[in-house]
């Protein structure tokens, strides 16, 4: 019994090698005609269960091959474990469908800090082993019990160069106000960035953001309705700009790198008070890959070298502090944690927005329709 | 006929009856997310605002459809086929390409401002879209071709020597229309209508793009409820709502006249 395990199990192995390219088609081969077993049931059967590959959970788009290049190859070179994609965006309640149901088909979600914060609890995340992933390689506010933040994306916000050539707006005060600088706003329609850009917008200072006053945001946010227009995907925002319907936007920092392009500089990215935010991977309750396997992919993503290429590729500022430092000249501008931005921008509360996300997002868009 | 059942059961039932139990045990059992419906105002008015566009989309998806509808029965042949070819064609194209389409044509830098700007009728750009005027008219746009179809078949049923024999009679057109041929399309006017307003309560994609953000109805918020706040209670609630909604509509209309005759779209009794 012993040696038939332990022949299963070297088998295994070596089909996992086989597959990473690290072992021959005859040494495979000469292996399984020793063990007496057919090759196709070993790579169909019991590697294919043990899983030779993690699945990454995102959203779509550019993130496929910008995962790839900067995480995917590194960690398949480490490991031998392959990456595979699921693009079909890791929104809180599929998440906590997947787990509930039993039938878990992702490793790794690229999500936010702040659904760690509200899965973890129920049980729908596995816990951050951080004997594997490193703490220090993320901001120190950041590194929670169900969720590590990656990257860093930013609620910044773009204007309308043609509209406010001569006085272009600097804050979030200008953003809201109307009068001064006239034309569409457009907020972002789940509440987040939104609200705490009103607040700014109103006078609160970055640092005593939290806990949010819900009512003084509304009341900032309904000021504009007239003038605001909201969106609910990135690409929803980006065509509110290149077709001029928006003077101003509240956007994703890394949007409005693109669209700066799109636009040929028409729109301009302001970065002063963006709202860092951290975006995190989480692991699914029993994902088929195994807790080890998803940490070793977490820790490569920590790495200084992936960090640089998901801002090269994605636009994604990197979380890791000593990533912080290496960020290329033509990047500064457009990374919030970069020596030029770091001492102007304002840091989200994933735990605020983990226990209080519900009520604040039904309350927004109650405000807003 | 059993295993049919057994699958209609397993595949409608099931899961319908799975809503009904998650609106009375989610987050915790007890009528909670019923009570939600007066406790809230944003709940009233969300349901409002989604009766009073759907509203607004029948009549004027019906009243145009009618009259598309009249005008095909009464075309030549020839080119009754050709208006029923881009009657299908309006009917088959997604309606994530129309939204875009009337972005396009009457957005605030569409066609139809620059086209206007440019002739100098107006200074500043008309908002169409991004309100909900621009969702009304998404929704009339994309239902027509639905109100069209059952109109249709009824109006082909219709034996038009009743209209000769009103007229030679000494009736006057618009009399015929009014008390002979108004009242023989009620059906196909009935089974219109309420396949439209049935059909736009589940409306989602064109409100959340045309809207701005501004027109909330009920599909939106139900998918929110279940994907970004995991409200599953208040989102089965609300499904469950519009399931009875829709059955109480039907039961309504079977008082009046047989559903099959409706749907079948052929005279009534």
């Amino acid at each position: 019994m012993q040696d038939k395990q332990f022949m299963k199990e070297t088998l295994v192995e070596s089909a996992h090698a086989y597959k990473a390219g690290r072992m021959d088609r005859r040494t495979f081969l000469a292996l399984c005609g020793m063990a007496g077993v057919a090759t196709s049931s070993v790579i169909a059967g019991d590697a294919k269960a043990a899983a030779d590959h993690v699945v990454m959970w995102n959203w779509g788009g550019q993130s496929v091959e910008c995962h790839g290049s900067a995480i995917g190859d590194a960690f398949t070179a480490e490991t031998g474990l392959g990456v595979k994609y699921d693009t079909s965006g890791p929104l809180e309640g599929k998440i906590r469908e997947m787990v509930d149901s039993g039938n878990v088909t992702a490793d790794v979600a690229d999500a936010d800090l702040f659904n760690a914060v509200s899965l973890g609890p129920t049980g729908h995340l596995e816990p951050i082993d951080y004997s594997i992933v490193s703490k220090e390689k993320t901001l120190p506010q950041y590194a929670l019990e169900y969720g590590v933040s990656i990257i860093l994306y930013g609620y910044a916000f773009v204007y309308d160069t043609e509209v406010y050539g001569d006085n272009p707006p600097k804050d979030w005060k200008d953003f809201f106000d109307t009068a001064n600088f006239p034309g569409t706003r457009a907020l972002y329609k789940w509440a987040n960035g939104s609200l705490e850009g009103a607040l700014m917008a109103d006078g609160v200072a970055g640092d005593d953001l939290y806990p949010l006053d819900m009512e003084r945001a509304l009341n900032k946010v309904k000021s504009i309705k007239d003038d605001s227009i909201y969106w609910g995907s990135g690409s929803e925002v980006h065509s509110m700009c290149v077709n001029g319907e928006a003077s101003m936007a509240i956007i994703w920092q890394n949007r409005g790198r693109n669209i700066e392009t799109d636009t040929e500089g028409r729109y301009k990215l302001v970065n002063n008070q963006a709202m860092a935010m951290p975006g995190a991977y989480i692991v699914p309750k029993g994902n088929p890959a195994g807790r080890d396997a998803v940490m070793r992919y977490i820790a490569t993503a920590q790495e200084v070298p992936a960090q640089l290429e998901i801002l090269n590729c994605l636009g994604m500022t990197p979380s890791n502090p000593a990533a912080f430092g290496e960020i290329p000249e033509d990047q500064q501008p457009y990374a919030i944690t970069s020596a030029m931005n770091i001492d102007k921008i304002v840091y989200n509360d994933p735990v605020w927005w983990g226990e209080n996300g519900s009520e604040a997002v039904n309350a927004f868009l109650d405000a807003i329709s | 006929m059993a295993p049919f059942v057994i699958v209609v059961l397993a595949f409608y039932a099931g899961p319908l009856i799975n809503i009904l139990w998650l609106s009375v045990t989610d987050p915790e059992p007890g009528i909670g997310n019923y009570q939600k419906l007066y406790e809230t105002d944003a709940l009233g008015r969300i349901l409002w605002t989604t009766f009073r566009i759907c509203l607004i989309t029948t009549f004027f998806s019906v009243a145009l459809g009618y009259s598309v509808a009249y005008a095909m029965v009464h075309a030549h042949r020839k080119n009754q086929h050709i208006m029923l070819t881009f009657l299908l064609v309006s009917f088959w194209i997604s309606v994530l390409v129309r939204t875009f389409a009337w972005l396009m044509l009457l957005g605030r830098n569409g066609l139809v401002n620059e086209s206007m700007e440019a002739i100098g009728l107006i200074s500043d750009p008309i908002r169409f879209m991004r309100n909900e005027l621009g969702v009304l008219i998404g929704m009339v746009h994309y239902m027509v071709p639905y109100a069209v179809l059952p109109l249709l078949a009824n109006m082909q049923t219709l034996d038009t020597r009743v209209m000769s024999a009103s007229r030679n009679l000494g009736a006057t057109g618009t009399q015929t229309f009014w008390r002979i041929y108004l009242p023989l399309t009620m059906p196909g006017l009935i089974a219109s209508s309420l396949l439209v307003f049935i059909l736009s309560l589940g409306f989602y994609v064109t409100p959340a793009i045309l809207g701005g953000g501004k027109v909330l109805m009920v599909a939106e918020y139900i998918s929110v409820q279940l994907l970004v706040t995991l409200n599953w209670g208040t989102a089965a609630m609300l499904g469950t709502l519009m399931l009875f909604s829709v059955l109480a509509l039907l039961w309504i209309m079977s008082r009046f006249m047989q559903l099959s005759a409706v749907f079948g779209g052929g005279a009534a009794r």
